[in-house]
This record gives C-alpha cells, structure tokens and sequence, in this order.
C-alpha cells in the first residue's frame, strides 16, 4: 500500500487528541501547518470518506448532534497507522541528523 | 436562501450522488464557515474563497469521479461471476440485441461504417502523403534549410536554393550530424533501346547515408567518388532498374551512358527511396570552391545529431547567418537580413497538400460526428422504449453497473463492426486512390496502404464513437428510478420530455454540422467557379507541350538554337499544326527569375525581380496572349543586333511606374563589367503566369535568337483539334533530326493548370461527397425524430382529428417542430460555417469564407431538405383514421 500523504497524517495527528468534527479539523490542520496544507470543504470530506472506507476513522456523533456536525474518532487501526507513520518520519530526522546535522538546526 | 450557497450546492452536483448524499450538510457548513475565515476578509478576499473553493471542487470532484468509474466497470461486485465471465456475457447480449434488430444494426452499423471508413480513408491519405511520406527511420529527425532573402522576396525556399559556399557554412554545425546537398536536373540516358531522359540528383555528399537507407544491390558512393573530378559513377532507382534494365540482377559494375558518356553503375536503390522524384544519382562532380556564392541551385538535408532537436538546429543556422551576413554584406547585398531555417523534410515535401490535407480531415471527422449524432438518436429511441425493461430489472435487484455496461457493450460492438467494414472501405479506397492522384504528387510519396497506424486510428475512433453514442442510453439507465418507472406515471411510452429534448439537441447538432459542410463545399464550388472564369490572359486549350534538352557535350553555341529552329520548322509543317514555339517556361510554372536594373534607377534602390523566360518570335500567337504596345520579336532581333526585351504589364506598372515603356533599358541579371542594356521594344498582356490562384507575377521576354545558354526549352504546339494526338509525329521529327535525342515533360496547357489546382479540385470533390452524405443523414436524422414524435403522438392527433380539427392545421403543429429544431441547427451551422471557413481560406480564390450568397444557398437547401422530412411524417399523421388513433396505446 502506499503510504499516507502528509495531508491524511495531519489530519491522523489532529484527531488524536480526541473527536473532532470535520471543519475543526480543517481548521486545527490549517493552523498546526501554518497554512501550508489548506482542505478546501471537497477535499476534506473527500480524505474522511477514504479513511472511513479503510478503517483508519470512525464516526463517533450520538444520533443527538445534528448532521452537518457529525465528529469523526481515531480507531485503534487509525491509530496504530498513524504511530508507524510517525516512527518513519522519526527515522528520517534522525538520519538527517547523523549525516548533516546543520541540515535541519543551523 | 444565501445565493452562495445556492451556488455551491449548484456545484456540488459534479460529486458522485453517494459522496454527495453521505457529506452534503457537513460540505455546506464548511463552505459557510471557511467563508468567515479572517483570510477572506482582507479585500479581494472574496475572489480567493471562490478560486480556492473551485479548485478544491475540481480536483477532489474529478478524484471521485474517476473512482466511481473504476469500480463501476472492473470491480467483482457480482460474487458468483469473474470478469471474462462478465465481459462475455456482455457480448452475448450485445450480439443478440443486434441480432434481434436487424434494420436497426444495418443502419447504425452503415452510419458508423461511412463516418470511421470515411475518417481512416483521409486520415491513411493524410498519413500517406503528409504525415509519414516515406519509410525512412526517424523521418523526424531528417530536416532541409530553406533561405529567405527579406530583399528579394519574404517567402522562405528550400528546393534549390542555397549555393555550395552556404551550404558549407553550416554544414559543420553541433546539432548536424550526417548533410547532403544536391542539384536537380535532368539527364540523357541511352544505350540500349531508346533514349530517356531521367530526373537526377547531383550530389554534393552521399544522401543515402543522410536518409537512413542502404542499397539494395551494390554499393554507396565513396568519398573520392563524390569529390572534384571523381570517376564517372552513378546509383540507380528501382523503378529505372526494373523498367529500364529489366531488374538485371548483373547490372553492378556494367557501364551506361549518361549525357553521351560512360558511368560505371555501383548501386541500386529500394523502392522505398524517394528524392522529389528523381531515379538517378550521381556525383556533382565539379569543385564546391570554383562556385560563387550567388549561384544558389542546392537542396540540401541533414540529420540532426542525437540529443540536439530544430529549435538547436535554428539557433544555430540564425547564427551561422548573421556571421555570413557580416562578413558578405558588402559583395552580396542580399545577404541583409537574410534568414536560415530547418524544417522536417516530410513537411518541406509536402508543403503544397498541407492545407487541403488537413481541411479534408476536419471536414471527415465532421461526417464522423454526424454518423455519431445519427445512430446515437436511434440508440436513444431504442433506449427509451425499454426503459421499463430496466426500471423491472432494476426492481428485481439487478446492479446499476450490470445494465449500464450491457448498453456500453452493444454500442462497442456496434461501433468495432462498423469500424470494421469502414476500415475495408478504407483500405479499398487507398488502394484505388493513386489513380485519381496527380503522378507530380505519387512521385513525393508512395506509401498509400492501410498501416497499423490507419487501423489503430480506424479503432481508436470506435472506441470514441461507442462512447458517443452509448453514453446518454447509459447515463439514463443509471439514472432510472425503478419506483417511478413502475408505478402508473412511467407508463406511456414516449419516453418522456427528457428523451425527446434529448433526440431534438441531436438533431440540432447534426443539422448544424451538415450547415457547415455544405457551405464548406459551397464556397469551394463558388470558388472553383471563379477560377475557371478567370481569364488567364492566355488560350489554354489545344496545346501539347513537352521539354527538349540538349546535352552540353553534343550542343554547343549557335548550334543550339540551329536545331530547335529546325524542329520548330519540322513541326509547323505537320499536319493538324496551327503553331508551334519555345519557351524556356509558360504558365503556370514562373520557375526562372533574376534580377533586373532599370536604366536610370537610383543606384541605392534595391533591384526588383523579376520572371525571365526566353521565348521563339512564335511564342505569343501560340499563347494566345496580346500585345499591348510596340512591336513583335522578328527577324530583326538576332546574335549580332542589339539586345531587346519584352516585358508584361505588370511589370511596366509595377517597375517602369511611368509611360513611356517602350524604349526604355534594362540590365539583366547581377551587374557585371560590360553588361549590355536591353530595350524594351513592347508591352504584353498580362498573363496568370504563376497560376490561376496567386497574382501575376512580373515578367520579361528575351528572343531565344539573342541567348546562347538556354539549351532546354519547351515546345508549344497549338493544334487544330486534338493536341495529344500530334505526339507521334512531332516525336518523329525530333528524332529525325537527332536520334539520340529525347522528349520528356509530356502535357498539355490544360493538364498543367489541373494539376496546379489539384489540392482545390480534390478538396471540392471530397467536400461535395461529405457533405452529400452529411446531408442525407441529416434528412434520415430529422425523419427519425419527426416520425418518432408522430408516432406516440397518435393518439393526441386522433383526439384533434375527431373533434374536427383541419387537417392543414395539423400538419402545420407537427412541422412548426421540425422547424424549430432546424432553425436552431441552421444558426449554429452557420455560425460554426464562419470559423470553419476560415481554414479553407487557404484554398479559396476571390471568395471570402462570408460569402452571402453562398450561405444563403445553403441554408436554403438544408431548410429545403430538413422540412420535406419533417413534411412527411405530418402527412401520415393526418391520414390516421381518427377511431383507429384512439385505440392506439
């Protein structure tokens, strides 16, 4: 499989720390990335329905919230792929470190 | 309601109806709440939410989409069945359907048949001739150097054009691998029965190796071979080898005369090598450095090194020019602004069908679109008469996909069988096509034949017809709703308003394309017409013409115009010979110019060119053409007289400005120590010397008497009657005289003005047939619909015929629809007439592609041929018997 784009990463991470509905996402995403990652409304919802369908998020909403507010919660799958994702990004800073350290802390 | 957001869920309908059904909310009030974002509120912030938004759409819409497809059509979703399983399921029913249907098939099959046979045929004689005209490898990479002189004339020239100086110049560049350059003439070849006279390439370096071929028998040139003063050799074509020495597989090392002298034969060329027609090649001979730089009469091709392409090529040849321009401006003043270009050498040779070629094609696939339109509207009616058929499956638990892939499979077959038989139809028509070609165009380019890449054309075209025509029955099965179909309001048969808008948009389509061929073909007609009329300010008819060369060796001096003043009197005395002359060139050829100085010229004006030709006294009688001031060339105007010219009235107007012509001087040719003056001593008329299309040229006449260079000429022989008849007999007095000596270059003035307008006649022709055809499966479009709409409104007719209602007014509700629909078609024919017509300029004489008249004529025919098909189907609706109509369900 190939793996994760960094967008569905950010969106792994903003979930990790508990549910979220969909624009809260975005917008944790918008502001942890600094702007570099934008999720239009389309893509968005494009990138949940794909994580939905793979199991990696599930939603969490009581038949109590309304529907254009239904929060989205990290399954145990999610989370695991997320936590190999994260240990491969790991593992590149720290080969970057060991071969040019000034690369990355001037 | 916010109109941003009415707009946004106006937008959301591009995403896949579950995505949609599944987000839609939650998409909506992300939308509403990024608009609030503080990055919006700066100003034009308004700008950027919607471009943001509508990539966003875009791109995530279009990711969706193609996902829905993918497993639409090759998902396993039906467990029991793998996907050969399916596909040939698929078939099956496909088969049976066309089977089941017979009419049906043989019309949508013969509509597709025309549209891709049609389509392939002019796409393989495209291929053929413009495309890919010889089987040489990498023919892309083999280019020509065409020049421009700005001070002589803007057009830029590549058939003998550059002298053996400039060739050198640039004969060494980086991005140049392999370079030829050539000189074209012709040669005597006897020895063995009679005399021919052979098109010949003179050879600066070897072109074989240049070209990518080897030879079949023998060998290349060496270099010492092709250097100053090498051995007699010389390579022959196939075509000479098999006719001329019976393909004598002995034929290497043997000896022929060529020009009166020996040259030992070292190689024979395949069939497949094609140098602008020339069948035989040999060494130039001479030394490149004896010849001045403005005696340009070279072609010259090169390969381009591997990893360098043209633009490399260009820079480099802009730059070799502007050094040549620097360092030879003063000797050679056209060398300002002078300009070196490459050019694939496919395109340079077919330069002339271009045009036509291509017009031909987009007109071909307009045909194709029509056919679409056409079996598309009957795949529609067929659709919607069983839309219950799939709203029942659908009900039972049949997949969407599952009939949406059967109808796509029944417009495949459809499609591949009617690119079979139009690819039959192709082949069949290339194999006949050399025939009706000029043997000027064959000569460039043989290879007409149904390749691989005619056929994967043919096929990829069925694939995008199939798509056509099955996608709206597709799309309406997909879109079918099994409950509304069953219940009482799915009933009549009509096939609802949807369907019928639906057949009326193709209609409208296939009348507007129909519109725009046919005045395609009209303007071309009208234009065709004006040629004709245009008066050549000669008389074409009855004269035979053919080309006489003296060879150097054998004719020298006097002698020269000795023999062809001789021949001439021969021939004047055979019987059915009104008159006979020479002529270095006659219309439309305007080969030969120089340039000219006009006696009393501002020294720092730039000389105007001009035609030159050397004409017999005869020459203008035998034309035709009349003179306008002055006296003839007679007698008088011989060797020892003083020079006298003639020139044309365009050149009086364009060059001499002011009266009086007659008297004054010209210097003819690049000055030069002890050029003589020539006076002119008359104004000719006007003739279209380079054509009946372009504008006449100007032109001046010497007495062949007073030149003693001109040792090839062609005869003009103005018959009474038949003018190819004389042949035999005027071929007998030259060999009379000279046994050994050849005539070549056959043709009538007639024949030759035809085949300077074959890209016109053979677009015409081709034009006129497509829009026939498109205009017949327009009327059958119209027909379709019209007959179709009667028929499920019989009931409704039956009603208003049994409450009294006049038959007249009837028939008048029935075509005031036909009207609409076509009215519709009309406009937009003509306004997409308009664009079109603009790629026909090229091909069109004193005809704006606006011509008014013509598109009048045309959507007059198109109304005419429109309403008679609507016209009938409203009379069989009125004679309806009004209680049968009642009963009808």
């Amino acid at each position: 499989m190939r793996p994760p784009s960094l967008r569905v990463v950010h969106i792994l991470l903003a979930l990790s720390s508990g549910d979220q509905h969909g624009y809260a996402i975005k917008q944790e995403v918008e502001k942890v990335t600094g702007g570099d990652i934008r999720l239009g409304p389309g893509t968005l919802y494009e990138a949940i329905q794909r994580l939905e369908e793979d199991g990696l998020i599930e939603e969490a909403s009581s038949p109590a919230d309304p529907p254009h507010r239904r929060t989205y919660r990290l399954t145990f799958a999610g989370r695991a792929a997320l936590r190999v994702e994260l240990r491969r990004y790991g593992a590149v800073l720290e080969h970057a470190r060991a071969i040019s350290p000034g690369l990355i802390d001037p | 309601m916010n109109a941003r957001l009415a707009i946004y869920r106006l937008l959301m309908r591009a995403y896949p109806a579950p995505f949609r059904r599944r987000f839609a909310l939650e998409l909506e009030s992300a939308f509403l709440a990024a608009r609030s974002e503080p990055r919006y509120a700066r100003r034009g912030g308004g700008v950027l939410f919607w471009a943001e938004t509508l990539i966003d759409l875009c791109l995530s819409a279009s990711r969706q989409r193609s996902r829905q497809l993918m497993t639409i059509f090759w998902s396993s979703r039906s467990p029991s069945r793998n996907k050969v399983d399916t596909m040939l399921h698929d078939l099956r029913h496909a088969l049976r359907l066309i089977v089941r249907q017979p009419a049906f098939s043989a019309a949508a099959v013969l509509s597709l048949a025309l549209g891709i046979g049609g389509s392939s045929l002019i796409y393989g004689l495209v291929d053929g001739l413009v495309l890919h005209p010889f089987p040489y490898p990498d023919p892309d990479r083999l280019v020509s150097v065409g020049v421009a002189f700005p001070r002589q004339s803007s057009e830029l020239r590549f058939i003998e054009t550059l002298s053996p100086a400039e060739y050198f110049d640039f004969k060494k560049m980086r991005s140049f691998g392999l370079t030829t350059a050539f000189d074209l003439g012709n040669r005597n070849v006897s020895g063995g029965d009679e005399p021919e006279r052979l098109f010949t390439a003179l050879l600066l370096d070897d072109p074989f190796e240049v070209i990518g071929m080897r030879p079949v028998l023998g060998r290349g040139f060496s270099a010492p071979e092709l250097g100053p003063n090498g051995p007699p050799v010389a390579i022959i074509s196939h075509r000479i080898w098999q006719s001329r020495f019976a393909a004598d597989s002995q034929i290497i090392g043997r000896a022929i005369r060529i020009g009166g002298q020996a040259a030992t034969v070292v190689g024979v060329m395949p069939p497949g090598l094609l140098l602008l027609g020339t069948d035989l090649w040999i060494p130039w001979g001479g030394d490149p450095a004896m010849m001045p730089r403005n005696v340009r009469q070279f072609t010259v091709l090169a390969r381009l090194r591997p990893g360098s392409d043209l633009r490399e090529a260009n820079a480099e040849l802009a730059a070799v020019a502007g050094r040549v321009d620097q360092e030879f401006r003063g000797q050679f003043r056209e060398y300002e602004g002078w300009r070196l270009e490459a050019r694939p050498w496919a395109a340079v040779v077919s330069a002339s069908l271009r045009d036509a070629a291509f017009v031909l094609f987009g007109a071909v696939l307009f045909v194709l679109l029509i056919a679409c339109a056409n079996v598309g509207n009957l795949l529609l009616a067929r659709a919607a008469a069983h839309q219950r058929d799939v709203a029942m499956r659908l009900a039972l638990g049949a997949a969407r996909w599952r009939v949406a892939r059967e109808l796509l499979s029944e417009s495949l077959l459809l499609a591949t069988i009617g690119a079979a038989a139009g690819l039959a139809l192709a082949d069949a028509g290339l194999a006949i096509a050399p025939q009706f070609l000029p043997a000027q165009v064959l000569s460039l380019a043989p290879t007409l034949s149904t390749s691989t890449r005619v056929v994967a054309f043919g096929l990829a075209l069925a694939i995008v017809s199939a798509i056509v025509i099955g996608l709206i029955p597709v799309v309406r099965a997909w879109r079918t709703s099994p409950r509304a179909w069953l219940s009482a309001e799915g009933r009549s048969a009509t096939g609802g308003r949807g369907v019928v808008r639906l057949r009326q948009a193709f209609i409208v389509a296939e009348v507007a394309l129909a519109v725009a061929l046919l005045a395609g073909a009209g303007l071309l007609v009208r234009s065709f017409m004006r040629v004709q009329t245009i008066d050549l300010g000669f008389d074409p008819s009855d004269v035979l013409t053919m080309r006489l060369t003296l060879p150097r060796e054998k004719y020298q001096g006097e002698v020269v115009n000795q023999f062809f003043n001789a021949a001439l009197d021969r021939i004047r005395a055979l019987p059915g010979v009104e008159r006979a002359s020479a002529a270095s060139q006659y219309p439309p050829m305007g080969a030969f110019e120089t340039s000219v100085e006009i006696e009393g010229q501002d020294p720092g004006e730039a000389r105007p060119n001009s035609l030159i030709t050397v004409v017999t006294p005869e020459y203008f009688t035998t034309m035709g053409s009349l003179l306008k001031a002055g006296r003839p060339f007679d007698a008088r105007d011989t060797l020892r007289a003083p020079p006298v010219v003639s020139v044309n009235e365009a050149f009086a107007k364009r060059y001499l400005r002011t009266e009086p012509f007659i008297g004054r001087r010209l210097g003819i040719g690049p000055p030069r120590p002890n050029r003589p003056w020539a006076e002119i001593v008359s104004v000719v008329a006007d003739t279209r010397n380079r054509g009946a299309r372009a504008p006449v040229a100007p032109e001046f006449f010497m007495p062949m008497e007073q030149q003693l260079m001109w040792n090839q000429v062609f005869l003009l022989v103005r018959a009474h009657g038949d003018a190819p008849a004389l042949l035999p007999a005027v071929r007998r007095e030259i060999l009379a005289l000279d046994p050994e000596q050849p005539v070549y270059a056959i043709s009538t003035l007639e024949e030759s003005l035809r085949t300077a307008l074959f890209p016109q006649r053979i677009s015409l022709v081709l034009i006129g047939l497509f829009a026939v055809i498109a205009l017949v499966l327009a009327a059958i479009g119209v027909y379709g619909v019209m007959s179709y709409g009667v028929a499920t409104r019989t009931r409704e007719i039956g009603i208003r015929m049994a409450l009294g209602a006049d038959p007249r007014s009837v028939v008048r509700l029935i075509v005031r629809q036909a009207i609409a629909v076509v009215s519709l078609g009309l406009a937009l024919g003509l306004t997409l007439a308009l664009f079109a017509g603009r790629a026909l300029s090229t091909l069109l004489v004193d005809v704006t592609p606006r011509d008014p008249a013509t598109l009048a004529a045309v959507s007059a025919v198109l109304a005419a041929v429109a309403l008679a098909a609507g016209y009938l189907p409203a009379r069989r609706a009125v004679r309806v018997d009004p209680s049968a109509a009642l009963r009808h369900d």
